[in-house]
């Protein structure tokens, strides 16, 4: 027994003696040091669904165009295409010439170890990974039914009847570096598509090599490489010397210059040759992390604004310590949608609207945002094509006398007849807060609801099977085109597709079918804001906001203008290497 | 005693088959929809019925239970659904250093053994000191520290100590063996505390219990010391009470702490169990029950072992 | 009384007996209790909590506690508001105080129901051993082999969330220790001789079991279950982490402490201390009475 407690006395000692050594190894100076708000989940570009993946994979992968990083509204231009590509009259055959010269990062996977050139096979096999069923990529809906040919592979890979050697006629690399793409009928949205990370081009090399595992082996032709990564805590990336290269624009939009964006302008990219990124999930740790330094731009949490911003600037506090605000407008709608498969609430436009009238967005901006979103008057945020400035939806306005006078007409005075509304809401406090809020606001109209917490799988099930009544939940943008907001209507999309609401009305999906085969432009712009004013009178969502990406950068993070779509943006970014060891010394 | 063992090892199955049942029709039958999961925002009817064909969601119930079974029996638990990376090793990991089973136990065990020890020695001198003031002062410091939640020590701990003070790191990892303690400090000192209160009760209750037994009276008049008393005969008869709960505890220190692993960003298993439940990633909730569950018998079985050499009374049959 | 005794007049003195020893030691634990100070003070707050939560039930104490006020969002603590606001500008005091409510609800009928489950299946195993014992250890071996989060979690997924719930799933999983306890018990009991003379009378199995030797483990079971009332109250915080916890909109002491977790960034302290406060005291009051309690009813322990 002696011996037992002996032998834990050093050991314990062992373990104190390890610990007492806090001494803080110093962050290398020319790194960037930034947080995920998740987990990264894999690396693989077919496997692209979330957020965070994305993020890492856009500097490590590239595409076929990307967005210039300063212009705003977003403007598409050319990655790894040489030039824009050539367009057929009938808008069906599109031909894509990709650049020459371009190397993959060196990788066990090639002879030798060394990276070989990109060549317009590489698109093909990545292309048909996404219609790979095997494969099973989120991104799948980007080229279903539009490409000839390829849902027919895509089948046949299912019987085993086809390989990734047999052509698609929709689909062809013409010579090594010409691409030709086929379509069904036009796809206006095949550019923007061509910009996602689902369809950067992949060495078959690669996935050969690594199999299952090519998710944790990323090789591409970007920036960055992945150097390590400790799952579900940092991934550490290095540049790519391999890389092609870039230089930094030498003209954004207004005010860009005044902001101090150009002054880099002309210079090669990357500015920083080493990015740490850190999966903190917990809001309390990231934005401790940040005060003290240790990453260099944050998002604010909701309940971190009070002590930050006052009037929409920042505290002196902050601004002592050259802490400075960046705001950004989201492509994104937050919305609580009503299930019109309910037969009260479906069969009822009055009550719906009479719900809306009474919900008060401009409290709800306030209190869940910090007054950092813009009320939502319609499904299209700003930024987007089919956005118009000044529209006002007469049922986004909070009147709850003219709610009650709607819940009259719709034959409910006061509510009485009305059966309790089940809500339901995420598990997270935030989710839980805005719900009983919007159950405070509907108990003045004589509403009554009752609220669940569901986990995310939950949740989705619940929409899925048609079997919620009234939830809460957002979009956002996958690229800048109002098209990928009213899908969300489109009756074809109905669930458990993303149509979660099961909206269906015959004149707005003939005007969505239309629009669909439209380019870009005042006709069909028009066509978006007809489809919109239906929604709007329709009412099968409340529209809540458009958010607005409140981030809070340390001084000596330059070059740095984040919008949710630009994703390949790491290798614009510069720190300051001088003002960071002066600042964080005051930390 | 190898028949013993034998026979308790053939006992497992059993309970594994009613760990398995039970988690199974737990999940399959009431939780999320994977399928609608694995699709992604922009899914389809179709898509979500591929993927159900593609992993045999289509597939009658017991046929799903079949494949599970053949999973236990294989040790091949094949890919989470939602990250697609292999569950081996989100488990064990690719090296010791970025394994979350050790990386959990790198917080639990040394925070574990630390609490052992620490109050084991307290618990021994409240005995010998038991209904003075100092017993009951620290009586009730415990019970205190047991009445807050374990959010408060966590949130508490991480601004005032991390933060303001600076004394120990906010949050964060290093999966270097040398560089991990520099992050573990704050976390196992939080550790400590929760578990500080309930085991020093534990402890002196189970010595008290000890100490009013006829042999202790026999041991006294025979004119032996309190010392010798309390270590040779006091502390070898409570250790199957201490065994029983150290042992029983032991499989569950590789789980982690979830809520600490959550907010000092810990890799361990805690973290992978909270997202796997939030992601309907049953291949991962059952491969860690079923770990779990092993662990645990193996233990139970360790406890009996254990039982037999220090109290030679106890039989083994 | 060494052999079974048949001739039916010694059986009721071992009925007398077996009741006259339970009763003297009822009455000895509730003389100790009397005299330990700490005990009756504990005592008294928890009557005190319970006094609370039935005012605040009945709308006698703070009645307002649902009322919302946009303007007053994050009050800090102010003469209206002793422990200021939440996010809808609602009282934190009151909150606090209706709390006390949902709480002891929650405690009482979770450790209640994880009581009577653990003590139906811990009573039959201990009686009946053989088949039954076998069938049922090996049902609370499965139950405690799974961890407590997954199952706490799986349960919620197949039941849902809210009050109702959240009792049934903390009863559902929390009743492994006291079925062990009372299975203990059990075996000790059933040969004894009480026991035996019942069965020579021809009292049933049900009549054995629940009439006769309950009452003689009632003390073990009573301590059970004051120890789970305290698990459970901290139960409910962990599980509102989870978004696991009480219908939104109920006051309750583990959603205003989640909530702090987002709320303390903002220098918004009230909540978490409001919450804890209440918590604090209640818990510790428990927690001593327990101990206390512990004391006086185990007859191990008597000579201390």
């Amino acid at each position: 027994m002696k011996q037992f407690i002996t032998s834990m006395i050093i050991l314990s000692l062992a373990w104190m003696s390890l610990t007492g050594c806090t001494k803080k190894k110093d962050l290398e100076a020319d790194t960037l040091n930034l947080a995920l708000s998740a987990n990264v989940k894999g690396l693989d570009p077919a496997q692209a669904g979330d957020l965070y993946s994305n993020t890492v994979i856009a500097q490590i992968y590239e595409r076929l165009f990307s967005y210039h990083y300063l212009k705003r509204p977003l403007s598409l231009e050319p990655r790894l295409a040489d030039g824009m590509p050539v367009a057929s009259k009938d808008g069906l055959t599109h031909t894509f010439k990709i650049k020459k010269g371009i190397k993959f990062q060196d990788d066990a996977a090639f002879p030798n170890g060394k990276g070989r050139e990109l060549v317009a096979q590489d698109f093909i096999y990545a292309w048909k990974r996404v219609a790979d069923p095997n494969v099973n990529s989120e991104g799948w809906w980007i080229f279903d039914n539009r490409i000839v040919g390829l849902n027919a592979w895509r089948d046949g890979m299912k019987d085993g009847k086809v390989t990734y050697d047999t052509v698609v006629e929709g689909m062809k690399a013409t010579d090594s570096h010409t691409i030709q793409i086929k379509l069904i009928k036009p796809y206006y949205q095949l550019y923007y598509v061509l910009a996602m990370n689902y369809t950067a081009p992949i060495a078959k090399e690669a996935v050969e090599k690594y199999g299952k595992e090519f998710l944790n082996h990323p090789v591409g032709t970007g920036p960055y490489m992945l150097k390590s990564w400790v799952r579900n805590n940092k991934l550490e990336l290095v540049a790519n010397p391999n890389w092609a290269g870039q230089t930094y624009p030498t003209e954004g939009e207004e005010g860009d210059k005044e902001a101090g964006l150009l002054e880099d302008a002309g210079k090669k990219l990357p500015l920083i040759k080493k990015i740490v990124l850190r999966e903190i999930t917990e809001d309390q740790p990231r934005w401790l992390n940040f005060m003290k330094g240790n990453l260099d731009v944050a998002a604010i949490p909701k309940d971190n604004f009070d002590s930050s911003v006052v009037a929409g600037e920042l505290t002196d506090e902050m601004k002592a310590k050259k802490i400075e605000l960046i705001i950004t407008e989201d492509p994104d709608v937050t919305y609580t949608a009503f299930n019109m498969d309910d037969p009260v609430l479906g069969k009822n436009k009055k009550l719906r609207q009479a719900m809306a009238l009474a919900y008060n967005g401009e409290e709800v901006i306030k209190k869940f945002y910090n007054n950092r979103a813009i009320k939502a008057h319609s499904p299209i945020p700003p930024g987007v094509d089919g956005y118009e400035k000044g529209f006002s939806n007469p049922y986004k306005k909070f009147d709850v006398s003219k709610a009650k006078k709607f819940i009259e007409d719709a034959g409910f005075p006061e509510g009485k007849g009305l059966p309790t509304f089940e809500f339901m809401a995420g598990s997270s406090s935030t989710s839980r807060q805005m719900a009983e809020y919007f159950k405070e606001n509907l108990k003045t109209i004589g509403i009554n609801l009752t609220i669940t917490q569901n986990s995310w799988p939950q949740f989705t099930k619940k929409i899925r099977e048609r079997k919620g009544q009234i939830w809460g939940i957002a979009w956002g943008a996958d690229y800048p085109d109002a098209e990928n907001f009213l899908q969300l209507f489109y009756s074809r999309n109905a669930s458990p597709g993303a149509n979660g609401s099961n909206y269906e009305n015959p004149k707005f999906d003939a005007l969505y079918e239309k629009a669909a085969l439209l380019p870009p432009g005042e006709e069909r712009t028009a066509i978006y804001q007809q489809m919109r004013d239906i929604i709007v009178e329709d009412s099968p969502w409340i529209f809540g906001a458009h958010r607005l990406g409140y981030a809070v950068k340390h001084g000596w993070l330059k070059n740095y203008k984040p919008h949710r779509i630009i994703d390949d943006k790491m290798k614009y970014y510069k720190i300051d290497k001088d003002l960071k060891a002066k600042l964080k010394a005051k930390l | 005693m190898w028949k013993y063992v034998v026979r308790r090892t053939l006992y497992m199955i059993p309970i594994l088959f009613g760990v398995t049942l039970i988690t199974f029709l737990l999940f399959n039958v009431a939780g999320g929809d994977p399928a609608a999961q694995m699709a992604g925002k922009n899914a389809t009817a179709e898509r979500i019925e591929e993927i159900r064909v593609l992993y045999g969601f289509n597939k009658p119930i017991h046929m799903q239970y079949l494949d599970f079974v053949r999973q236990i029996v294989t040790f091949d638990y094949g890919r989470s659904i939602s990250s697609k990376q292999k569950i081996s090793t989100m488990i064990f990991g690719e090296s010791p250093e970025l394994s979350p089973v050790l990386t959990s136990l790198s917080l639990t065990l040394p925070a574990f053994l630390l609490t052992l020890l620490i109050t084991i020695s307290i618990a021994l001198v409240l005995t010998v000191k038991r209904g003075s003031k100092l017993d009951k002062s620290v009586m009730v410091i415990c019970l205190a520290l047991l009445s807050f939640s374990s959010l408060v020590y966590i949130l508490v701990g991480q601004k005032w100590l991390g933060y303001e003070l600076g004394i120990f790191e906010i949050s964060g990892w290093d999966p270097s063996w040398t560089e991990r303690w520099r992050y573990l400090t704050l976390p196992t000192i939080i550790f400590v505390i929760l578990s500080l209160g309930s085991n020093i009760l534990f402890y002196r209750t189970i010595f008290l219990e000890e100490i009013f037994q006829d042999y202790v009276r026999t041991a006294k008049s025979k004119g032996l010391g309190q010392k010798v008393i309390l270590f040779k005969h006091v502390l070898r008869n409570a250790m199957i009470p201490i065994i029983t709960l150290v042992v029983i505890q032991m499989p569950f220190l590789i789980l982690g702490a979830l809520l600490t692993e959550a907010f000092f960003g810990i890799p361990g298993l805690g973290g992978l169990i909270f997202q796997a439940l939030n992601e309907a990633d049953f291949p991962v909730i059952r491969a860690m029950t079923v770990l779990i569950t092993i662990m645990y018998m193996v233990f139970q079985l360790i406890t009996d072992v254990l039982y037999s050499v220090v109290d030679p009374k106890v039989t083994l049959k | 009384m060494g052999s079974v005794n048949v001739s039916t007049h010694t059986i009721p003195v071992a009925e007398e007996g077996a009741k006259a020893n339970r009763n003297s030691l009822w009455w000895d634990a509730y003389y100790r209790l009397k005299k330990d100070r700490i005990a009756v003070i504990s005592f008294w707050v928890i009557v005190f909590y319970v006094l609370l939560a039935v005012g605040c039930r009945i709308g006698l104490l703070f009645p307002h506690f649902a009322e919302t006020n946009d303007a007053l969002s994050y009050a800090a603590p102010n003469a209206n508001h002793w422990l200021g606001t939440d996010f809808l500008g609602r009282d934190v005091l009151a909150r606090a105080a209706h709390g006390t409510y949902t709480s002891l609800l929650v405690g009482f009928f979770g450790s209640g129901l994880a009581v009577v489950i653990g003590t139906m299946f811990g009573a039959l195993a201990g009686y009946f051993g053989g088949k039954v014992d076998d069938l049922i250890v090996w049902l609370y071996t499965t139950v405690s082999t799974i961890p407590y989060i997954l199952l706490v979690i799986a349960f919620s997924f197949v039941l849902g969330a809210g009050l109702k719930v959240l009792c049934l799933v903390l009863g559902l999983t929390g009743w492994v220790g006291i079925c062990r306890v009372v299975r203990g018990e059990y075996m000790k009991h059933r040969d004894r001789e009480y026991v035996q003379a019942c069965t020579a009378i021809g009292a049933s199995h049900f009549r054995k079991a629940f009439i006769h030797i309950l009452p003689n483990v009632t003390h073990l079971i009573l301590i059970q279950f004051s120890l789970g009332f305290v698990g459970v109250i901290k139960a409910e915080v962990i599980l509102s982490y989870l978004g696991l916890g009480v219908e939104a909109g109920t006051p309750s002491w583990g959603v205003m402490i989640n909530d702090a977790a987002q709320e303390l960034p903002r220098e918004v302290w009230w909540g978490l201390a409001a919450a804890t406060g209440f918590m604090f005291f209640l818990v510790l009051a428990f927690n001593l009475f327990n101990d206390a309690l512990r004391d006086a009813l185990d007859p191990k322990l008597k000579n201390k």
